[in-house]
């Protein structure tokens, strides 16, 4: 990757306190190239209307564009059909979509709804939700040390033969990639439905359901992929989906309205009640064609790239915990560290007098806080526009900090 | 330049030997507070008597700001008279928040300890470590109690 590439960024050229900005908080959100918001201004300016409506032919033009994204999503992530798309506010709503509207049916008392430690609030409260709803039981996949995903846990789970697996691609703490194509192969034998929370892992290299195992569903924000906030994907099998009772409803859900009943419209806009996020698709759509101009296996060469840079130079640096494993295969670049007698809220403080923005806090994974026994950590998470620099200038920082945390007594 | 040339001797000496830590055993009410963004906890020991506060102990696990901001406090309000705590505590939320009240709180070149909070107005995103203690204690403070 080059430099040309940040210039696509105007955000990544500005500066912040006298500093350039050095924008490591990309697990929380992406920036957005000017074209994906080019894209969005451009539509509001010269496409404006309603979809699925009007007969005019500016509300066609929309409906077209709207609709062209469903078409690139589909070859995005190499789904089947435009029925398999269904678009959202984001993740955490098309998770509840389906906790809600496939889980509500589907779970009865005493069945198993598993998870694993390392999921986001997003990926994990709505099944705990739903299993105290249906009286079934909430099972955790417990981590190794590194934590990864302990294989006796995983075992042990699977005896229990969960109606649903809900799992990430990815974790937004600790970067750990989840293997999902072989865990998916392996419940699907004792009948559970998995469901893939790829929030994370869509940032970061290919992915493509057809090498993901035998999922049945899998959500996505646009916001963590250069698109805009607001706006996600659920992926779900035609037949799983056809299925299913639906999750809002309203207008342009549905196909016929009478006095005491209706009837659903076809598949995907069953799950599409009311005037959606017509502009954020958009530039969602936008987002996808950056993404895929730059290439995936490109950004994710290059990411792998910073991920071995930043670890081999990170371990080194005394008195410094790395959360997650040490060595760069099936890791994307997310680093969760802590420092010895230093909070994380004033490390990353201390980060940002220095111009480096990261994160600090729980990173909505309170699960595996606890677990690990850290109220917060500071998190430095990678883009493909990121450089080496920016990688030198956040080691160099955190070498310094323990000297500017010294206490008196030490 | 390190910590103690950014927010001074004063914050860093309450981070690094807090006052008033740990519950005194007679406390009569115990009050939790929790910032679910950051992870900041603190947990306040108070017993009152005749219209006064006559105890105030913390413990906690927070950031620096946090944890020098509640021993600040302990020692502030410890004594004092309760309509003169809530007067403190609606003093100080007002100062974070850049309201001015020169009646309640001592001034900027006062040498009290509390001053040295003042400066974390510039770092607006840490107010809320700063205010945890003190809404906190007026939770405490309205909890019914025999």
């Amino acid at each position: 990757m080059n430099e040309l590439i940040r210039r696509d960024f105007p955000i990544l050229s500005r500066m912040v306190d006298g500093k350039p900005l050095c924008y490591l908080d990309n697990a929380a959100t992406s920036q957005r190239p000017k074209k994906v918001v080019d894209a969005i201004v451009r539509y509001y300016l010269e496409t404006n209307a309603n979809v699925h409506r009007g007969v005019y032919k500016l509300s066609q033009e929309a409906t077209d564009a709207f609709e062209s994204v469903r078409s690139k999503v589909v070859r995005f992530l190499g789904a089947a059909s435009e029925r398999e798309i269904v678009f959202t506010k984001g993740t955490t709503e098309a998770i509840n979509l389906i906790a809600s509207a496939f889980g509500e049916s589907t779970v009865g008392p005493g069945d198993v709804i598993a998870v694993t430690r390392m999921e986001h609030h997003a990926n994990f409260v709505p099944w705990q939700q739903l299993a105290k709803r249906k009286g079934a039981r909430f099972e955790i996949i417990e981590l190794t040390s590194d934590l990864r995903l302990d294989p006796k846990e995983v075992d042990r789970v699977l005896a229990l033969k969960p109606k649903i697996l809900a799992v990430s691609l990815l974790s937004n703490v600790t970067g750990v990639t989840n293997p999902v194509a072989s865990l998916a192969s392996r419940f699907k034998l004792v009948g559970s439905t998995i469901v893939v929370d790829a929030a994370q892992g869509i940032a970061h290299g290919e992915v493509e359901i057809s090498r993901l195992g035998p999922i049945d569903f899998l959500a996505f924000s646009a916001h963590k992929l250069c698109g805009p906030t607001g706006v996600g994907v659920l992926w779900g099998r035609e037949a799983v989906f056809s299925r299913m009772p639906p999750y809002q409803v309203g207008g342009n859900m549905i196909s016929h309205v009478g006095d005491l009943d209706s009837e659903w419209n076809e598949l995907p806009h069953k799950f599409e009640a009311g005037t959606p996020d017509i502009a954020g698709v958009i530039g969602l759509g936008a987002a996808i064609d950056y993404i895929e101009t730059q290439g995936r296996t490109r950004i994710q060469e290059y990411e792998d790239r910073i991920t071995a840079y930043v670890l081999e130079r990170i371990v080194s640096i005394p008195g410094l915990r790395l959360l997650g494993p040490k060595d760069p295969h099936h890791r994307a670049p997310i680093f969760s560290i802590a420092i010895d007698g230093v909070h994380a809220h004033d490390l990353a403080t201390f980060l940002d007098m220095r111009g480096i923005s990261v994160r600090a806090g729980h990173h909505c994974a309170h699960p595996l806080m606890l677990r690990l026994g850290l109220p917060a950590t500071c998190r430095a998470s990678f883009s493909f526009y990121n450089t080496l620099e920016e990688a030198d200038q956040l080691i160099d920082a955190l070498k310094s900090a323990p000297q500017f945390f010294r206490r008196k007594s030490s | 330049m390190n910590y103690r040339d950014v927010f001074g001797e004063v914050l860093a000496d309450h981070h690094e030997s807090p006052r008033n830590w740990g519950l005194a055993v007679d406390a009569e009410i115990r009050e939790n507070g929790f910032n679910p963004l950051c992870g900041d906890k603190v947990t306040l020991g108070l017993k009152m008597r005749d219209g006064k506060l006559v105890s105030c102990t913390f413990e906690g696990e927070g950031c620096s700001i946090c944890m020098a901001s509640a021993s600040i406090m302990t020692e502030m309000v410890q004594g004092q008279p309760l309509d003169r705590v809530s007067g403190l505590i609606e003093g100080f939320r007002a100062k974070m928040q850049g309201e001015d009240r020169p009646d309640v709180l001592p001034s900027e070149d006062s040498s009290e300890d509390i001053v040295a909070l003042y400066g974390i107005k510039r770092f607006p995103v840490r107010i809320k470590c700063a205010l945890l203690p003190w809404t906190t204690l007026k939770k405490g403070l309205e909890t019914p109690h025999a």
